[in-house]
């Protein structure tokens, strides 16, 4: 009965080369990356997926025990602090990134003189490694001798209260971070067509208006972009904490990676460490869907 | 003369100074704070008097810095490791960017959507299992340790596919007819064009290693390995109010100095290649 098949002409295109030998050429090509890609990304990122449902430490033979890891977060407060934490951090500095970011290269857009002087200014603290910024805001705030505290007049005990040490580290991290937020809307800006801004002003829209009606909505891509590594980046703080508080004083500066680093590297608890690690990974997957979804919405609407 | 002419001639201009001014100054001041206080002898710091200029200059900070860390040689480690991670990145990089955007072969989109997938996963789920590995081959505390995983890289590939999915072919298709093979075509008319990709990914690469902290971290155990980040995090140990030490802030200014200024400086001259390899990739790691 099954005939048909074998009767049926072979399309030409894939009829025409009779027996072409198999190209090797683009295979070799990817090779030695996929080597490493495999063996020091791929690999060790499932396994480490796999080590979350185990009991691996540095004692013993690691055994499966399934979601027990994720179970015992329930009654684990140091996880709930890190976790609460790392949200707070974020909805912080966040939005404070994102708006500073954005304020200072619409400024500095302007062709004005010295604008290079400025751009240089709040991309420089960037290039610093964060070693380093930590080192310098830890006395920057301290309580009697830094800067912040004698110019302000005050004696907050920045880094050594449980109740401002999250805001110390989260004010040092906007001043290293903005610079990049604000390099990546410049190139955003470059985007927008002048003939627009032209257009606006013609029709006699002042300079907040054309900011809304022009430069917002055709920043969007940009700023989608510049707010899904914000929040990608927020979400794993550590070398800050690590250097300027270790997740002090008691866990209220501590973040999901700190407890990773603690858990993991410390007290060799692989299998629970990777569990930690993994819930961070749910909460920026999480994250990334949610805001695609959010942004195509909100595009389809602009184009509707 | 109108009003609005007096706005734009000189009210205009005074406040955009003004504001440029506040802004260079909010940014610069910690790090003209961390230099001006290096450069004090001990006296001079321990006090709520601000003086931006310091009324005795000393190196005494410096001299005690380098005396009793090895900064030199985490400083070179950092060298090392950066830049043999860099050449390694980038010629896989480029490989096998171009293959992505130029070839045509089977598994090829699939194989790029795992790749640019693993952008998703935190390093940390990824660091436990590469520190098992590396323990077991007893290479932790070793420059391979450092230098190999950064080949695994996906920004760069992403970047290299992008750039090349963007030349023109042909060049390419001459050189194909003249019976040039596909790694002579890569070698001598591809990378040739690539240069602005290659610097951009050079660069990217060099700043994320350097400044690079999780993984060393974990990854080296001695000074012989160490690299700058993870040698500095040492001068926590001089944490105000956890050492007594009365030297320890202008030790510890001193040492933020020697690993900061390097980087500040290349920075500003390579300022133009810098903001565009950023903006381009718009990633990090």
């Amino acid at each position: 009965m099954r005939v048909l098949p074998r009767t049926r002409p072979v399309p030409a295109s894939v009829a025409a080369p009779p027996r072409r030998q198999f190209n090797w050429t683009p295979y070799l090509f990817i090779l030695p990356y996929l080597i490493f890609f495999v063996a020091f990304r791929f690999g060790p990122s499932i396994a480490g997926l796999g080590i979350a449902f185990t009991n691996w430490s540095a004692i013993g033979t690691p055994e499966w025990i399934g979601w027990r890891n994720f179970e015992v977060f329930g009654r684990d407060p140091r996880f709930q602090a890190a976790l609460e934490n790392t949200i707070v951090f974020t909805a912080i500095t966040v939005p404070l990134l994102i708006v500073l970011g954005l304020a200072f290269a619409t400024f500095l857009d302007q062709k004005r003189r010295g604008r290079d002087i400025g751009r240089v200014a709040v991309f420089v603290p960037y290039v610093v490694m964060s070693t380093v910024v930590g080192v310098l805001w830890t006395w920057l705030l301290d309580k009697d001798f830094g800067l912040v505290n004698v110019y302000l007049g005050r004696e907050i005990p920045w880094l050594v209260s449980q109740d401002v040490a999250l805001y110390g580290i989260i004010l040092a991290t906007v001043w290293w971070n903005v610079g990049y937020n604000m390099v990546l809307f410049l190139a955003g800006l470059q985007d927008i067509p002048a003939e627009l801004y032209e257009a606006a002003r013609i029709d006699g829209a002042n300079a907040w208006s054309q900011f809304t009606r022009v430069t917002l909505p055709l920043l969007a891509p940009t700023t989608f972009l510049v707010l899904l590594l914000t929040i990608i980046n927020s979400f794993q703080v550590f070398d800050l904490v690590f250097v300027m508080t270790a997740g002090g004083p008691g866990t209220s500066t501590l973040t999901l990676v700190q407890y990773v680093y603690t858990v993991g590297f410390q007290t060799r608890n692989f299998g629970y460490a990777s569990a930690v690690a993994v819930v961070l990974f749910i909460i920026l997957i999480g994250l990334a869907l949610i805001q695609t979804r959010l942004y195509r919405r909100g595009y389809s609407g602009v184009e509707a | 003369m109108s009003f609005s002419d007096i706005r734009q001639r000189y009210l205009q201009p005074l406040i955009w100074y003004f504001l440029l001014a506040v802004l260079v100054i909010l940014m610069m001041a910690p790090i003209g704070w961390m230099i001006s206080t290096s450069l004090k002898p001990e006296t001079e710091i321990v006090t709520t008097e601000i003086n931006w200029i310091p009324q005795t200059f000393t190196l005494e900070n410096f001299e005690l810095a380098l005396d009793r860390y090895p900064i030199g040689r985490w400083m070179l480690n950092s060298v090392i490791v950066s830049v043999a991670a860099t050449v390694i990145t980038v010629f896989l990089d480029a490989l096998a960017g171009y293959a992505f955007a130029r070839m045509t072969f089977a598994g090829r989109n699939i194989l790029f959507f795992i790749i640019v997938s693993m952008l998703f996963i935190p390093i940390q789920i990824t660091v436990i299992p590469l520190f098992l590995v590396f323990s077991q081959l007893d290479l932790t505390d070793t420059y391979w340790a450092l230098i190999l995983p950064v080949g695994a890289n996906v920004t760069g590939v992403f970047l290299m596919r992008q750039f090349f999915l963007g030349i023109p072919g042909e060049l390419e298709d001459a050189a194909r007819v003249d019976g040039a093979t596909a790694l002579r075509i890569w070698w001598s008319v591809v990378i040739p064009l690539a240069r602005p990709a290659l610097t951009a990914v050079a660069i990217i690469t060099f700043l994320t290693t350097w400044n690079s902290f999780f993984w060393p971290l974990v990854a080296t155990r001695t000074d012989e390995v160490r690299t700058l980040p993870v040698g500095m995090a040492q001068f926590l140990s001089l944490r105000p109010g956890m050492a007594q030490n009365t030297q320890a802030l202008g030790l510890s200014m001193a040492g933020a100095v020697l690993a900061a200024l390097p980087p500040i400086i290349v920075f500003i001259f390579l300022q133009r290649n810098f903001i565009e390899g950023i903006s381009q990739t718009g990633l990090k790691g």
